[in-house]
């Protein structure tokens, strides 16, 4: 175990370097992942590895968790050469990692879920539920989760739950290193919180927890070192307290970027009605009172709140996916009745989901593929693909975005997260759409790819293009929106006009329903 | 017709959920049958069922399979037949060994079996200590019957392949064995044997195979006609007709082609009667008269153009 | 994400690329190197006569690979081709030997009746599936049973046959020693090809063996693509019925148990993915060939029929391993 090679180990304060990392190199066949690796870990720490998608941290971490080898370089573990063979070993060895796509198994119970790497068993060699009942409340008490029953489930849990029961999974497990793989990119900022206290608390403990993130400002909030790579290079650690948001940025992307301005966009001016909902209630909205909001061409209007508080179904309610239990939505003063994407895209509508991979891409097909795909009309003559038409289509369409891609044939899988969102971004841009939803529209993008399709919403609401965006990061929608209607519990709590416009604000609405329903249930 | 028939089995069918085959006084006879979707047996039904109707003194409950080698939805069926108390079961077992048990059950219960088509095991008969007789062709000796028509053809030295049934049931292996038996009887020369699993499709591509890796073929023993139409077929596409075929069941679609001298031969075992035939003969032991012994052989002939 | 740098990218043969052909070649590869096995250790395999055996046997179970890989592009399965065919088969041979038709009129109303037969079932397989968006595995074993008992109702259990010599002609006619009814199937591969890779119907169906949701969103409407894809399977069952018919002038209410099995295992060594949306029909095509050799070389080498069995097994396992190799190494 672990425990018991560490213990031989002196007090790790005075370890100088608990895990250090030089020169280390990964190829793919022709392909640097990493290409000159060099950081270390202390003992206690909260570290963070930032940079932009692509530049080596996944690779990174899938090394250290013993998923890949690595082909030169050097890594050391507590003065010992470090090389697992497979992430048993590297777990056996205490480094511990959650990652970003769950790999939790949805109908067992969070029990089994939490002991399913060691099941306990009795004398007879069956299962031991009383113990891994134990062994899991144990674990969920130790990250403050006592409200959650052991028994249920792990598919009656929402997302910021589930995220807590791998973290609890990857901690009983002795870990010496536990790294987090962007683990509040699903979360709220309350559950993002929570989060926060819990890492507080580990690192008290004397675990090294390495933080890998997009969000600055929780790499700021909670970290003590950083460690920006870029194009699968270490540009270098900083401390914290030495270096500010904007220094980390510029390592991060290589330039300097405008920064966003809190100042309303001039050109940009709300011209006639484009959507009027009307007491507009999906199915999943179990109040009897529907939401009633208007959104006029050129104008952006966002839509905060916690998860779970029907962002997502109201834009899936007006594009025809989820069924409409009451009221109308007005196009252009006329009520239209859409019985499914189809219907809404016919009337004009586009609709970026929140999940690229499950909804918006096809990701082995290429690029081409699947700029075309809501599109194919256009690309075709009587049902037959014309492919010189589609490829130069593609092409503008990628253009337009500033998509970069080795060839318009390539699969979509091959490109960044920023430029896979574009490519979703782009297929409903072929359309010319006059209204565009949009559902977290620069989720696990990095910071460069962010401000670009920042530009590009901006520029379709000056065409006059009428943008709906829900986002759960506040700052990106007080950058984009003219307005911020903010919901909870399936109810708009208020409107918030760019003057008003502060995080404060938000939460105050966003929370304020939500704590007199005492939880945050999904 | 066929609706009275499709009538006749939902009768039936209700007969047995409801369990009330003592409804009157006449003799209630049970029906064993072997897969259904095998013609051979569907026509044995539809003479059993018009032998019901014809002899009219008593009641025919039949139960027939999903396919031949489902031997456990006739056990199901013996012990429906006991829990309701019939006056005899007629079986054509689908697997010789595995029946035997069972049918001892029945026996002990004081119901009269007769076996026909295809003879339990004798081994497993010695073993569970049951005496019971079988009704039914000699497949053995039917085979023998086709292969001798070709061996007579073809004389001493004749080069012949075998297209055997499904392996491990027990008429594919008599038939084989009757084939055989021929096969040493005149000197012939077998070059391969092969199943086509009783399908004509699957015999019209195996035996094109053996066709080229035999082109001296000049003598084929089909285990049944079905196969043997397979068999016609390759010979036709191969632009061969100097080889000799012979088969077994005679079932209608080879008339045509025994007359035209397409085939040899072929086997008639009267299977339209054979079901009814058993069932005079248990019925005659209902009524009193003495114990089947041994095997009371069912008529075979050999059909050939002439 | 670094993924991009290792994911498993298998981007559809949109057109040919270097890695399609490549992966078409590993099946052709293996084709190969059993047709010089077998044309080493047999004296008869490479004989024109041979040749033509193997093309008219591989020839119904072609077809129905056809079918069968639509319908397994979009992650579905169809375990009922087998008894459709038979199904399709006793009614076409019904319509055939009605009395007071020239032999013109019933073979056209046979080849009506087959594939109008094999095209309901198809339909009713996907209508079912796709509304009520349940496992084609379960529908399609209820269709099989549906079928098979239909057939069997139909025919009374017998064997129907004396038909027209015509069609018998067509059955065995040959074009310089190429079996017509192996073009026919030639020809089906074809228009499937062209199909699934120049129209938006094909693109389509790739997309939603991949993703069904984005398709679903971009506004397509994927019950009738799966619907479509089930139908062209029951069409080819209709169309294999004709086949058998002609071939063995017969229509036997028993043919084809057990076929389903061979059309999946031709899909799946020609390297279509069980799980959908990806995959060829020229694969399909090659996969069809393996198990034909397989069946015809193993006979000419004088193996025992348990042995055969046996043999063919390890072949579609190694196929199938052979086939993540493959796909593993091309996609670097």
């Amino acid at each position: 175990m672990a425990a018991a090679s560490l213990a031989a180990v002196p007090d790790p304060a005075e370890i100088p370097a608990f895990l250090s990392v030089d020169g280390l190199k990964k190829h793919f066949g022709g392909v640097k992942a990493l290409d000159g690796v060099s950081f270390s870990l202390l003992k206690g720490e909260v570290h963070a590895l930032v940079g932009e998608n692509g530049a080596g941290k996944s690779t990174l971490i899938k090394i250290l968790s013993g998923v890949f080898p690595y082909d030169s370089g050097s890594i050391s573990l507590a003065g010992e050469d470090y090389r697992p063979a497979n992430p048993h070993v590297a777990k056996e060895l205490g480094v511990q990692v959650v990652h970003q796509e769950f790999n939790l198994l949805d109908h067992l119970s969070i029990a089994e879920n939490i002991s399913v790497e060691r099941m306990p068993t009795t004398r007879f060699g069956l299962l031991d539920k009383q113990e891994m009942n134990r062994r899991a409340r144990l674990a969920l008490d130790a990250i403050g989760l006592t409200d959650v029953d052991v028994k249920a489930p792990v598919s009656s849990l929402g997302i910021a739950h589930r995220q807590l029961v791998e973290i609890s999974r990857a901690l009983q497990c002795k870990s010496q290193i536990l790294i987090l793989d962007e683990p509040t990119a699903t979360l709220t900022e309350r559950e993002t919180k929570r989060l926060f206290d819990i890492i507080a608390s580990i690192k008290a403990e004397g675990v090294t927890v390495v933080f890998v993130s997009h969000h600055l400002d929780e790499v700021f909030a909670i970290c003590d070192r950083v460690t920006v790579f870029r194009n699968g290079v270490s540009i270098g650690t900083d401390r914290i307290s030495d270096t500010t948001p904007d220094g980390v940025v510029q390592k991060m992307v290589g330039r300097q970027l405008a920064a966003t301005t809190n100042e309303a966009d001039p050109d940009r001016v709300p011209g006639e009605l484009a959507l009027r909902l009307d007491e507009f209630c999906t199915q999943a909205n179990p109040k009897e009172k529907g939401v009633s909001f208007d959104l006029s061409y050129g104008e952006i209007v966002g839509i905060a709140g916690l998860v779970g508080a029907g962002r997502t179904e109201i834009l899936r309610g007006i594009f025809g996916v989820d069924p409409i239990r009451s009221g109308r939505i007005l196009q252009a003063g006329n009520e239209v009745r859409f019985n499914g994407p189809r219907d809404a895209i016919a009337a004009g509508i586009g609709f970026v989901t929140e999940d690229r991979k499950d909804e918006g891409l096809i990701l082995d097909m290429p690029i081409a593929a699947n700029i075309s795909l809501a599109n194919m009309g256009a690309v075709s003559r009587s049902g037959l693909l014309q492919f010189s038409e589609e490829n130069r289509r593609s092409r503008d369409g990628g253009a337009r975005l500033k998509l970069k891609y080795g060839r318009i044939s390539d699969a979509v899988s091959s490109l960044s997260g920023g430029n896979q969102q574009k490519v979703v971004l782009a297929k409903w841009l072929a359309r010319n759409p006059k209204v565009l939803l949009l559902d977290e529209p620069t989720r696990g993008v990095d910071v460069g790819a962010k401000a670009e399709i920042y530009a590009i919403l901006k520029e379709l609401a000056r065409e006059g293009v009428a943008l709906l965006v829900v986002s759960s990061e506040m700052p990106e929608l007080m950058t984009l929106a003219d307005r911020i209607l903010v919901l909870a519990e399936h109810e708009i709590q208020g409107e918030l006009t760019r003057p008003e416009f502060s995080e404060e604000n938000i939460l105050k609405l966003a929370y304020g329903q939500a704590r007199q329903a005492g939880g945050q249930k999904q | 017709m066929k609706l009275l028939k499709i009538a006749a089995a939902a009768a039936t069918g209700l007969a047995l959920l409801a369990g009330t085959a003592q409804a009157d006084d006449k003799p209630v006879v049970g029906l064993i049958m072997k897969s259904l979707a095998n013609e051979f047996f569907q026509n044995m039904m539809a003479g059993a069922q018009a032998h019901e109707e014809k002899r009219g003194d008593y009641k025919l409950l039949a139960v027939g399979m999903q396919n031949e080698t489902d031997f456990e939805s006739q056990i199901n069926a013996v012990e429906n037949f006991i829990t309701q108390g019939v006056d005899a079961i007629v079986v054509a077992p689908a697997d010789s060994r595995a029946m035997v048990r069972p049918l001892k059950k029945a026996m002990e219960a004081g119901i009269v079996v007769v076996n026909f088509d295809v003879a339990l095991d004798t081994e497993a008969k010695k073993q569970q200590n049951v005496e019971l007789a079988f009704v039914g062709p000699d497949n053995r000796g039917g085979a023998k019957l086709a292969g001798d028509a070709l061996g007579k053809k073809l004389g001493a030295g004749g080069k012949v392949v075998i297209i055997e049934g499904n392996p491990g049931a027990d008429n594919a292996n008599e038939r084989r064995l009757g084939f055989e038996a021929s096969v040493a009887e005149f000197e012939l020369d077998l070059l391969d044997s092969r199943t086509a699993h009783w399908e004509t499709e699957e015999a019209n591509s195996v035996f094109s195979n053996m066709l080229t890796a035999h082109p001296d073929i000049q003598g084929v023993m089909a285990a049944n006609d079905s196969m043997a139409i397979g068999v016609v077929k390759a010979l036709e596409s191969a632009g061969r007709d100097d080889i000799v075929v012979v088969g077994f069941d005679n079932i209608p679609a080879v008339g045509p082609m025994i007359s035209d001298g397409r085939m040899l031969a072929t086997v008639d075992q009267f299977g339209t009667d054979m079901a009814a035939n058993s069932i005079d003969l248990a019925l005659e032991v209902v009524k009193g008269g003495p114990q089947l012994e041994g095997w009371v052989k069912t008529p075979i002939e050999l059909v050939t153009a002439n | 994400m670094t993924t991009q740098t290792l994911s498993e990218t298998m981007p559809k043969p949109t057109r040919f690329s270097v890695r399609n052909v490549l992966q078409n070649a590993g099946i052709g590869l293996a084709l190969l190197a059993l047709i010089l096995f077998f044309s080493v250790f047999t004296e008869h395999f490479l004989t024109p006569n041979n040749i033509t055996n193997i093309l008219t046997q591989i020839t119904i179970n072609l077809v129905l690979a056809v079918g069968m890989t639509f319908v397994i592009l979009i992650g579905g399965i169809d375990l009922s081709v087998g008894s459709v065919m038979a199904f399709a088969a006793v009614v076409a041979g019904k319509a055939i030997t009605l009395p007071g038709f020239g032999p013109a009129e019933a073979i056209a109303l046979a080849i009506v009746a087959a594939t109008l037969t094999g095209v309901a079932c198809g339909m009713i397989n996907g209508v079912i599936s796709a509304y009520w968006a349940l496992p084609s595995f379960i529908i399609t074993l209820g269709m099989l049973n549906i079928a098979r008992g239909a057939a069997l109702q139909v025919s009374d259990a017998q064997t129907i046959y004396s038909f027209p010599y015509a069609f018998e002609e067509f059955g065995s006619a040959m074009i310089y020693g190429v079996p017509v009814v192996f073009l026919v199937a030639l020809f089906l591969v074809l228009v499937a090809w062209f199909v699934l890779n120049f129209t938006v119907f094909g693109r389509l169906l790739y997309g939603i063996g991949n993703n069904e949701e984005a398709v679903r969103l971009a506004g397509h409407s994927v019950y009738w693509y799966k619907v479509a894809a089930f139908t062209i399977c029951g069409f080819t069952a209709g169309i294999a019925a004709i086949v058998y018919m002609a071939r063995l002038n017969i229509s036997s209410p028993i043919a084809g148990i057990g076929f389903e099995l061979n059309a999946i295992a031709a899909v799946i060594i020609g390297g279509t993915s069980l799980s959908g949306g990806r995959g060829s029909v020229i694969g399909t095509l090659l996969g069809a060939f393996i198990i034909g050799v397989l069946a015809n070389g193993l006979i000419l080498i004088g193996l025992s029929d348990f042995m055969r069995q046996m043999i063919t097994g390890v072949v579609i396992i190694v196929a199938v391993v052979l086939d993540y190799y493959r796909a593993k190494y091309t996609s670097k």
